[in-house]
């Protein structure tokens, strides 16, 4: 849709790309015939099976989560919206991926989400704080205390932000975004949701100086261990607050690529993953592989 | 030395201190409407002269009828105010004697209140005892600035009269005092026509001599606030039609006569390099949900509930936006007004709307606030980021509960337009309007209009 504007984005930032991506992994793994990443795609209906399932062809948690681990999980749970709306990552999947880490042995359990509405209004219609009784989780909406202003050494615009510490200091850091609409970013996926993490001033920031190149940025620096993407159910129009129109994939989406995630999740919305730029920006910024021929995309039923 | 009376009032004081600092549990703050509600000058006075009546009118009851039997009782054993009013009283007993040739201005507060209550204006509603006191505990939220601290100046001024003159405030000056004060003669008067039996010592005032007093005062007010009421509603009038008059204009905000002409004139107004001037200059003030479409500044008695109510602290105290008699009001401050503020009136919120003694905000149900319009954002043009600067943006829609922002493709990035059909004025856009200087603010609404156009979030 935006020939210009992406036109422009390449200008910009291709040839600094190039050099810096190309030398980096994962990309200089596909000049062989394997892969440069792999996405489970896990259709069905019982989301906590669809998990089980989609984290055993990943290896098992045990690949992930070790016990005495302090595990950081990353939601969206921005808006006072209800589970059935999409607005939110669903209360089902946050719960079994929390229950899965405390299964594991995890020392602490952070869910860290600078909402957009007012978090009590927010955590209680989204589903998730009910979803979340009665484990050791603690879901919070951070306060300027619990930030911490950290470099992003390869961002080209975004040279710092103010992510939470728990974030920081983790060991296994997840990231859990719901597929949905996004007026600004045409998307919203695994990248764009770090957006829900950094301080509200970085987020201004970012839409001052270009959006999809300080996501892209910020997703140098940020390394989840795995991605899970709800696309259960995916909000078609009035995103990323909604409510708007739905469509039911019934699927999770696990991969421990982020680019390669929102790649195939693009594709739920019939757009080519490089018609978002940040998409595009991530793989050329070497954060993960964006191209569809060049990502396995496994399939399984649960 | 504690006697039991002194014990009980301190008690009822700490309980009343907890009620109006808010520091409550959630479920409890509703409560909050008690201790001014329990005036007869804000509740009743209010419903007077707003001629609408609910639940809350019921609270000013009981200090309506307790003096006809009881006197005074609830000024020298309940109130609050009063209590502190004497402790500090008591620190200067060398002037005690001072206000002996004061008249009880009190007493001709409360016909005045009651007098202009019924003409439909209230004068002085906020010298309310039980206001003042609420006003100075409300104030005592985070963040504390002196903007939020103004409802607290008459609690102090209280005290300092008293600590000047001892006892001035409830013998001489308290118009919830002088109401009791005529309602025990009235009480009085009532027992002694039934029988010589149940005498008190007589009043100084001969029956006519009283009577005329009492006409002269609810005369004196109901003419005033016939005047009062007059002029605010012209006020309310022109205002209204200065909104209307920048709806007009495309603007949707007040923007100065002049200039607006001159753009127009030189068709810059909707053009892509348009010089809108978007500062403050007659910018309307925000109302918090439900507030009464007139006479909203004489009903507002400043008890600084709904400030305190409001979990967002978006209501300050207005410093004059509002005319010389809106001083103290009510109005909401989104972040282009304040900068720490990051957040916005939301939709399942009606916090302030329930917190009213006097009806000034009536009391919305969520369903009724999504569909109240409190005011109406602009885009400045010039200053978006999407508009300006050709960037990915509208954030301003992301936030939107309503739906209200139109998106226009320009230079390949979606641009955002207000459409006033749906736009409730709840600030969510200007919330997080991440362009320097703000892109778009909120303007408030001379009425707040119901909108037809069903809220989504219902």
């Amino acid at each position: 849709m935006n020939a210009v504007k992406r036109r422009s984005f390449l200008k910009t930032s291709a040839s600094a790309a190039a050099v810096g991506a190309w030398q980096t992994t994962p990309l200089g793994a596909q000049e062989s015939a394997a892969p440069a990443a792999t996405v489970i795609v896990v259709h069905g209906t019982d989301i906590p099976k669809m998990l089980a399932a989609g984290i055993a062809k990943l290896g098992g948690w045990g690949a992930f989560i070790k016990p005495g681990m302090k595990v950081a999980i990353k939601p969206n749970v921005a808006w006072n919206s209800k589970p059935e709306q999409g607005g939110n990552t669903h209360p089902d999947l946050v719960r079994a991926c929390v229950l899965a880490a405390q299964a594991q042995g995890a020392a602490k359990i952070s869910l860290p989400e600078n909402t957009c509405h007012p978090e009590k209004s927010t955590f209680q219609a989204s589903g998730v704080a009910d979803a979340l009784k009665g484990t050791q989780a603690r879901l919070y909406r951070p306060a300027k205390e619990d930030y911490q202003k950290v470099e992003i050494p390869k961002g080209k615009i975004a040279k710092s932000a103010g992510v939470p510490k728990d974030i920081l200091e983790c060991d296994c850091l997840i990231n859990m975004p719901v597929a949905k609409h996004h007026s600004g970013a045409t998307l919203t996926l695994s990248m764009k949701n770090w957006m829900g993490s950094v301080a509200n001033e970085d987020r201004r920031a970012w839409h001052r100086d270009g959006l999809h190149q300080c996501i892209a940025d910020f997703n140098t620096f940020i390394r989840p261990k795995l991605v899970i993407i709800d696309a259960t159910r995916i909000m078609l129009t009035k995103g990323p607050q909604g409510p708007g129109d739905l469509e039911h994939p019934h699927e999770l989406i696990l991969s421990t690529d982020p680019v390669a995630a929102d790649a195939y999740a693009a594709t739920l919305f019939k757009k080519a993953p490089f018609d978002i730029a940040y998409i595009q920006l991530g793989h050329e910024m070497g954060v993960g592989c964006g191209d569809l021929a060049k990502i396995k995309v496994e399939r399984i039923e649960a | 030395m504690m006697t039991r009376r002194n014990l009980l009032r301190l008690v009822l004081f700490a309980a009343f201190v907890l009620l109006a600092l808010g520091v409550l549990p959630e479920a409890w703050r509703g409560w909050s409407v008690l201790l001014p509600g329990l005036s007869p000058l804000l509740s009743l006075g209010g419903a007077l002269a707003a001629r609408s009546a609910g639940l809350l009118t019921l609270l000013g009851l009981p200090l309506l009828v307790l003096p006809l039997f009881k006197g005074r009782y609830f000024c020298w054993r309940l109130c609050p105010m009063g209590f502190a009013a004497e402790t500090v009283s008591r620190l200067n007993r060398r002037n005690a004697g001072l206000i002996r040739r004061v008249p009880f201005v009190g007493k001709g507060l409360a016909l005045l209140i009651i007098g202009s209550a019924a003409a439909g204006w209230p004068l002085l509603i906020w010298t309310d005892p039980l206001c003042i006191f609420n006003g100075f505990f409300a104030a005592w939220r985070s963040p504390l600035t002196w903007l939020s601290a103004a409802t607290a100046g008459g609690f102090v001024l209280i005290l300092l009269a008293s600590l000047i003159a001892p006892n001035i405030w409830c013998h001489r000056l308290c118009p919830l005092g002088g109401l009791q004060e005529w309602l025990a003669q009235l009480g009085n008067r009532l027992r002694a026509a039934r029988g010589p039996a149940a005498q008190e010592a007589p009043t100084a005032l001969s029956r006519a001599h009283a009577g005329r007093r009492v006409f002269l005062g609810f005369a004196l007010g109901g003419v005033t606030g016939l005047l009062y009421r007059r002029f605010g509603l012209q006020a309310a009038a022109a205002a209204a039609a200065h909104e209307t008059a920048a709806c007009e204009r495309g603007q949707g905000r007040g923007l100065g006569q002049g200039r607006q002409r001159r753009e127009r004139a030189s068709g810059e107004q909707d053009t892509g390099g348009h010089a809108c001037s978007c500062g403050t200059e007659h910018r309307l003030a925000i109302r918090p949900p439900g507030a009464a479409a007139t006479g909203f500044n004489a009903l507002c008695a400043r008890c600084g509930n709904c400030m305190a109510a409001c979990p967002y602290g978006l209501i300050l105290p207005d410093l004059g936006t509002t005319g010389v008699d809106g001083l103290f009001t009510p109005v909401l401050a989104f972040r282009s007004l304040n900068e720490q503020q990051e957040q916005f009136c939301f939709q399942e919120c009606t916090a302030c709307t329930q917190a009213c003694p006097t009806g000034a905000l009536r009391p919305l149900a969520v369903a009724r606030k999504q569909q109240t319009a409190i005011g109406l954002a602009h885009v400045c043009k010039s200053r978006c980021i999407a508009w300006e600067k050709h960037e990915y943006c509208v954030v301003c829609q992301e936030y939107c509960p309503y739906h209200a922002i139109i998106e226009v493709e320009r230079n390949g990035v979606m641009c955002p337009i207000v459409d006033a059909d749906k736009c409730r004025g709840c600030g969510a856009c200007e919330s997080q309007c991440p362009a320097l200087p703000i892109a778009i603010v909120v303007n408030g609404r001379a009425r707040q209009p119901v909108l037809a156009h069903p809220s989504p979030q219902l």
